[in-house]
């Protein structure tokens, strides 16, 4: 079995050691690049979200790369999100490719658990669980050092000797056979992460980078806006992570649901119905940022999102009562990283000019 | 007498005969915005978000026509509108409206906000809160909701019988009549023209300025048409059971009925309406023409409206397709 997935961020690390150790062969499309974003936005229809158009994309580089299985979650939610798998796996079909679907969530738990049953070496509940304990270790390893190149990176002596010690670490963890071996791997990336050599220069800029989870997470989509910042000398703060993305729903770990039930509630004065994505974390995500004293918020989504052009409408209010500046971007496969450079330097320096003004 | 203005839009297409009936009996003055014009569209994109689909702009618009002349503004937040086993919903933007009109326009009138969560309340409780928001004993709310839930079950017959909403309410409210409307130009044998199915929402589809008067335009033209709205409830039940189940419950409607319309010989063509940006269409349309439409049904066009729209375009488009249809019926 040849099994591929769309990608988001670097989730690909911890879902390939979750395949992999239940004896499918991965299949891992090349990061999405415009080429991508063109061939997905092609066959796919016309105003639905830009993750759609690129979840399509990967999909198509993965068939020609030999997969024959997609695997893809799948729901009856208010988002669209739920419906991805269907319709993307009926374009492709109507495409005229021929694959094995895994549909997470319309399959059931039990179907999906046994389609593993001829591909895993010995005992197949011994099989996920393995699976399962390297797919959280790798997925904690990733977060670790996500988080440590965000630090790192505003101070960095050289531009972009961050990112590349950031994914040098990143495929030591992915290579990393077992458990035991992402643990001395997560080691050995966090000492190439303290290698990169850094000067303080001053207090920089705390910017909350929050919205929709795929806009925030894929660097693909939002022009690596982490990175950008980073480079500008801002230090972005990511309200969501691959990490909390991938354990929410399975809801093993208790401080992402505390965490989930206070933006619920923090949010509610200003949305007190679920829309069906992230519009708390937004909500909350910008009224923390105001409490913590950072400098401004960027808001990302995909244009025509549903719960986020809900929440674009109501940040302005938020901006007023809680005094946090606001940059909303809207991306789709027309917008261009000049453009979004520009935006966000003009939004840096009126920053630095609001706290010159106005110090912390 | 305290007046309540009512957004003509969205959710005044489906639930106005209710939300009237309901507010008379309450013992307020209702007053409906004017229909939608050039000037409420331009009021309505300045004030609102820029990347939205236009039927909430035109929310935004009524809701501005209303602001300075009227006591109270009746905003309806729609989460969920039908009981059943699985999780339903409506479009996330239905759900977030009064909290987006909040958000944006200032100086509005006080607002009563009606909710219709009928998975987790019943309409008997949202009723309850209107009645004590407007300061009415609780037996004047009563008796207001059931002539309120009578009203609306006479308006949704008169739908189902063929009438566009404008008609099918003056009937309603008039009274006249249990069931079935009459309609100039179709009966119930073959009809002698054309017969065109027109599915799409309510609030696109009988807003006259943004569809360009489309129904009128086709029969013009010289062709029938027939609503999904006279697409009886447990018709579209029995065609939803063909396809995987999806959670819009006005998404459902447009599936059911679409899967009906091109599945019938006498429906000469359907014309699938959506608006730019529809979120649930988006992925409903590709569903229809990926999943619903076969190789023997009948031709399936898609139009998709913005407040941009120009006329000529969409006249075009729809003359191409009577055109087409036409044709293919002289061939077979």
């Amino acid at each position: 079995m040849k099994v591929s997935f769309p990608h988001m961020g670097n989730a690909y690390i911890a879902l390939s050691a979750l395949l992999s150790n239940l004896g499918a062969e991965v299949i891992i499309p090349p990061r999405p690049t415009q080429k991508t974003i063109e061939m997905g936005a092609l066959h796919a229809p016309e105003f639905v979200c830009l993750p759609f158009k690129v979840n399509l994309g990967d999909n198509f580089q993965a068939l020609s790369m030999g997969a024959d299985t997609l695997a893809m979650v799948s729901g009856t939610w208010a988002c669209r999100f739920g419906y991805y798998g269907r319709v993307q796996h009926q374009i492709l079909r109507d495409a005229g490719f021929e694959f094995d679907s895994i549909l997470l969530g319309r399959d059931g738990v039990g179907t999906v658990y046994n389609k593993f049953a001829d591909t895993v070496d010995g005992n197949l509940a011994l099989g996920w669980l393995r699976a399962f304990r390297s797919f959280r270790s790798k997925a904690r390893a990733v977060d670790a050092l996500e988080a440590s190149a965000r630090e790192v990176r505003p101070f960095e002596r050289e531009r972009g000797s961050t990112s590349d010690a950031l994914s040098r670490s990143l495929s030591v963890v992915h290579e990393s056979p077992s458990v035991k071996a992402t643990g001395s791997a997560l080691d050995r990336g966090m000492e190439l992460m303290d290698a990169v050599e850094v000067e303080r220069r001053g207090e920089p800029l705390h910017i909350a980078v929050l919205g929709e989870i795929y806009a925030v997470l894929e660097p693909s989509l939002n022009f690596d806006i982490e990175r950008r910042l980073g480079e500008m000398g801002v230090v972005a703060h990511p309200v969501m992570s691959i990490y909390k993305w991938l354990f929410r729903p399975l809801k093993t770990d208790p401080s992402i649901l505390v965490e989930e039930r206070r933006a619920r509630r923090v949010a509610r004065p200003y949305i007190p119905y679920v829309l069906g994505g992230e519009e708390h974390q937004t909500i909350t995500g910008t009224i923390d940022a105001a409490r913590k004293r950072y400098d401004g918020v960027i808001h990302v989504f995909p244009f025509t999102c549903m719960p986020e052009s809900v929440c674009r409408a109501i940040l302005p209010r938020i901006e007023k009562e809680y005094d946090i500046p606001v940059l909303n971007l809207c991306l789709d496969e027309h917008a261009s990283p000049t453009g979004i450079e520009t935006r966000l330097e003009a939004f840096t320096d009126l920053l630095r000019q609001r706290r010159r003004k106005k110090p912390r | 007498m305290l007046t309540v203005g009512i957004p003509r839009a969205l959710s005044y297409y489906r639930y106005f005969p209710f939300f009237k009936t309901m507010l008379e009996g309450l013992g307020t003055k209702v007053v409906l915005s004017k229909p939608t014009g050039k000037r409420l569209v331009e009021d309505g994109v300045r004030y609102c978000v820029d990347d939205i689909c236009v039927p909430v702009k035109l929310y935004y618009g009524h809701v501005l026509e209303l602001k300075d002349i009227v006591d109270r503004l009746f905003l309806t937040r729609l989460v969920s509108v039908e009981k059943c086993d699985s999780d339903t919903y409506t479009c996330p933007k239905l759900i977030g409206l009064p909290d987006m009109i909040r958000s944006s326009i200032e100086g509005l009138p006080p607002i009563i906000e009606f909710v219709v969560d009928i998975q987790n309340r019943s309409i008997h409780s949202s009723a309850r809160r209107l009645g004590e928001m407007l300061d009415t004993p609780p037996a004047l709310t009563r008796k207001a909701l059931s002539r309120a839930i009578d009203v609306q079950a006479r308006y949704e017959g008169k739908l189902l019988g063929g009438l566009t909403p404008e008609d099918a309410m003056s009937a309603a409210f008039s009274g006249n009549g249990s069931s079935g409307g009459v309609r100039a130009g179709s009966g119930d044998g073959p009809a002698p023209g054309l017969n065109v199915a027109l599915v799409g929402h309510e609030y696109l589809l009988h807003d006259h300025f943004i569809s360009h008067n489309l129904p009128s335009r086709l029969s013009r033209l010289g062709s029938c048409v027939t609503y999904m709205t006279e697409v009886p409830p447990d018709v579209i039940e029995a065609e939803l059971a063909r396809y995987p189940e999806i959670s819009w419950s006005y998404e459902k409607e447009l599936l059911g009925s679409a899967s009906y319309f091109l599945h019938r010989e006498d429906i000469d063509g359907v014309m699938l309406v959506m608006c730019f940006a529809c979120g649930p269409d988006s992925i409903v349309g590709e569903i229809i023409e990926r999943e619903v439409r076969t190789e023997s049904s009948p031709p399936l066009m898609t139009l998709v409206l913005d407040e941009h729209a120009g006329q000529a375009g969409v006249a075009t488009r729809v003359e191409a397709f009577v055109d087409l249809i036409r044709r293919s019926r002289r061939k077979s």
